[in-house]
């Protein structure tokens, strides 16, 4: 298994009063609260331990979020370029640009080809479908969101790998009638990935053969999104996919205690507690958002009970960011551990709790550690990531790649 | 169920009309020259008593736009342009001689586009707190943006009288809802971007050649009555009015008045 590192760069210093008050802390909170000065420092700071676990040998991830306090990567091949250059061995993913927000993908496939080449073909290339406040946030609408996600990806991967003079694309989304990127990747193409947790995403990733990642989905959901993906490339008549194909991204805090490891997972969870806080008309009101189906539990201020046990798993199986707001609000470290979000305690407590989400999903090949967020300081960090590194890592890196699904 | 919702047994029933590879459900009631009422955020409930109070200056049809109400949407019917070319020929099917237009808010858009395409076909056009166009230099949004505004400020800027008139949806029934929610999709499909409008309408309102009453709901917050009078002043001899004690649904809030203000306008 290989071992991947991120931090969203995350804003926590805005008075608690100010967010309280705040309908949303994403998308419309004024940006007279970011200080820029701080916001310097935070980001001197967190490029500073992704160039650490450059030196451990963890592989660094780049993510994206517009707007708001949960993140301050609002473009996500800014920060790849700074690792293509600063980085000198360990593998650099995009996970990833908001695709589906960006008018012209011709433009991203440049910018990745470009740091592809200066990091000499160390780049990999994520993508992620955008939540609601960062669609309220790039003036787009949700509506079509899957058709803009995959033709984006089509004209991309395409973009990368012509080159025999111009091409013209006019889908149905986006039109790019001279498309000629220099310069062209290092890689032929490098490896591709999709942060997807529905059913359908999750069967496209698999006949695509992408890397599949969920992202704290926890146990039940991750196995089923995996087990989409599996039987569709099955049912394809495809190779059977193996763990490295698959990922899972959890918050991660090492210590040299369970009570050190808890606390770090404490100050992780300020992602899920705090940086969510969104206001209704970027989530349940969203439209092209939640499917119409649900619409009465979502408007009424008073949802009736469901009516049968087939309309309570459809409920359950929707997204808690959409079926109530700030669905995830309210989490402990405890309840984050058992939900299987948060990996926390000591090296060895954090291996087990890895490895046995890993035999229960059915294997995956690469862990995302959220290894920074909320108050975090620089030095908990550090500690946090060298305890992995010291402990946790070579561990990890004896689980094999296998066949997938090994539990099915 | 709230009343305003209710579906009394003496409303008119819908009638399918194929046309362009959509099935349009369309609301017949009334008799005399036609008037065609196009509708706003939501499809026209059949038991409203604006449709009754119509149907007594005139033969009123009132389609649901695709994807509204009991209309299909094909998948490749996506756009205002798709809608205005499907009422343009859906006006082919109804008898000779000069129609009545009316629009609500969104269907105000579509109907000012159809009166531009239309010429002569149109012979009086009424605009109920239209969309459709930009007045306003950049940073001033003419159109309040209802899909990222919160819902609470959507509403309070909707009604004259939000506790007597917003929807409640705790009394509703399910499918109800699910209607309304598909309806708002289906506009932010059409509506998005750009925002409300069309940039290139403000041009070609001075070749509208229908007789024009632009009609206004005085609190209007979802898009203000100044907005209608600009609107008018780009219609050749457009008269511009506005109706007391309503927002952007004078159709909901004051039937009545509406309804006396056609009535003085196809008299006229």
């Amino acid at each position: 298994m290989e071992a991947w590192y991120q931090c969203e760069i995350p804003y926590p210093y805005v008075d608690q009063k100010v967010l309280d008050a705040a309908p949303s802390v994403r998308a419309s909170l004024p940006n007279r609260y970011c200080d820029p000065k701080i916001a310097a420092d935070l980001f001197e700071e967190c490029i500073d331990e992704f160039l650490l676990c450059d030196d451990l040998g963890i592989n660094v991830i780049g993510i994206e979020h517009h707007g708001g306090i949960n993140s301050m990567l609002a473009s996500n091949p800014m920060l790849m370029s700074i690792l293509a250059r600063q980085t000198k061995k360990v593998r650099i993913l995009s996970l990833g640009t908001l695709i589906t927000l960006r008018p012209d993908p011709v433009r991203v496939a440049e910018e990745y080809a470009t740091a592809d080449i200066i990091s000499r073909g160390r780049l990999e290339i994520g993508f992620v479908k955008s939540g609601g406040s960062e669609i309220a946030s790039s003036n787009v609408s949700a509506i079509d969101n899957g058709e803009r996600y995959w033709e984006a990806i089509d004209l991309i991967t395409k973009a990368l790998t012509s080159h025999d003079g111009p091409f013209s694309w006019e889908g149905r989304h986006f039109t790019h009638r001279h498309v000629n990127i220099w310069p062209r990747p290092y890689q032929q193409l490098p490896r591709m990935w999709s942060a997807t947790g529905d059913a359908s995403t999750s069967r496209d990733v698999g006949r695509r053969g992408m890397v599949h990642t969920l992202v704290l989905r926890g146990p039940e959901g991750t196995k089923a999104a995996y087990a989409a993906n599996i039987k569709a490339r099955a049912e394809a008549g495809l190779p059977p996919s193996t763990t490295d194909l698959f990922s899972y991204a959890a918050l991660v805090g090492v210590g040299e205690t369970e009570e050190e490891g808890m606390r770090i997972g404490e100050k992780l969870l300020w992602f899920l507690n705090t940086s969510l806080k969104s206001a209704p008309q970027f989530g349940k009101f969203l439209p092209g958002g939640p499917p119409p189906w649900a619409a009465p539990s979502i408007y009424r201020t008073k949802p009736r009970a469901p009516k049968n046990a087939e309309e309570a798993a459809k409920m359950a199986a929707l997204k808690p960011s959409v079926a109530t707001q700030g669905g995830m609000m309210g989490t402990t470290p405890e309840m984050a551990k058992q939900q299987g979000i948060l990996f926390a305690g000591t090296p060895d407590s954090v291996y087990k709790q890895i490895k046995d989400f890993h035999d229960y999903v059915g294997g995956f090949g690469h862990l995302m550690m959220i290894g920074r967020s909320g108050p975090m300081t620089h030095a908990e960090t550090e500690k946090s990531v060298n305890l992995f590194a010291r402990e946790v890592l070579p561990r990890l890196k004896e689980i094999k790649t296998v066949q997938a699904g090994f539990n099915q | 169920m709230s009343t305003r919702m209710s579906t009394s047994n003496t409303a008119p029933a819908a009638e399918r009309v194929a046309l362009a590879g959509v099935e349009l459900e369309v609301l017949r009631s009334g008799a005399g020259n036609p008037l065609l009422l196009l509708h706003g955020f939501q499809h026209l409930d059949p038991a409203s008593p604006l449709v009754e109070l119509l149907a007594r200056e005139a033969s009123l049809i009132a389609p649901s736009h695709p994807g509204f109400g009991k209309s299909s949407r094909p998948d490749d019917f996506r756009s205002v342009y798709d809608l205005v070319n499907l009422y343009l020929g859906f006006l082919d099917t109804l008898p000779q001689g000069p129609v009545t237009l009316m629009g609500l808010s969104f269907g105000g858009w579509l109907a000012a586009e159809i009166a531009v395409k239309a010429g002569k076909r149109i012979g009086k056009l009424i605009l109920v707190d239209a969309l459709g166009i930009r007045i306003s230099e950049p940073t001033t949004p003419d159109i309040l943006d209802i899909f990222n505004a919160h819902p609470r400020e959507v509403t309070s800027k909707s009604w004259h009288d939000a506790e007597k008139f917003a929807p409640r949806y705790d009394d509703m029934e399910d499918e109800d809802i699910i209607q309304r929610s598909q309806n708002w999709e289906t506009l932010c499909r059409y509506g998005h971007h750009p925002y409300m409008h069309q940039p290139q309408l403000k041009r070609w309102l001075p070749s509208i050649k229908a007789s024009t009453l632009v009609l206004w709901g005085a609190s209007d917050g979802i898009v203000k009555p100044s907005y209608g009078q600009a609107y008018a002043k780009l219609i050749p001899g457009a008269r511009f009015e506005t109706i007391p004690n309503a927002g952007h649904h004078p159709e909901i809030e004051q039937p009545e008045a509406l309804a006396a203000a056609v009535r003085a306008f196809l008299k006229s």
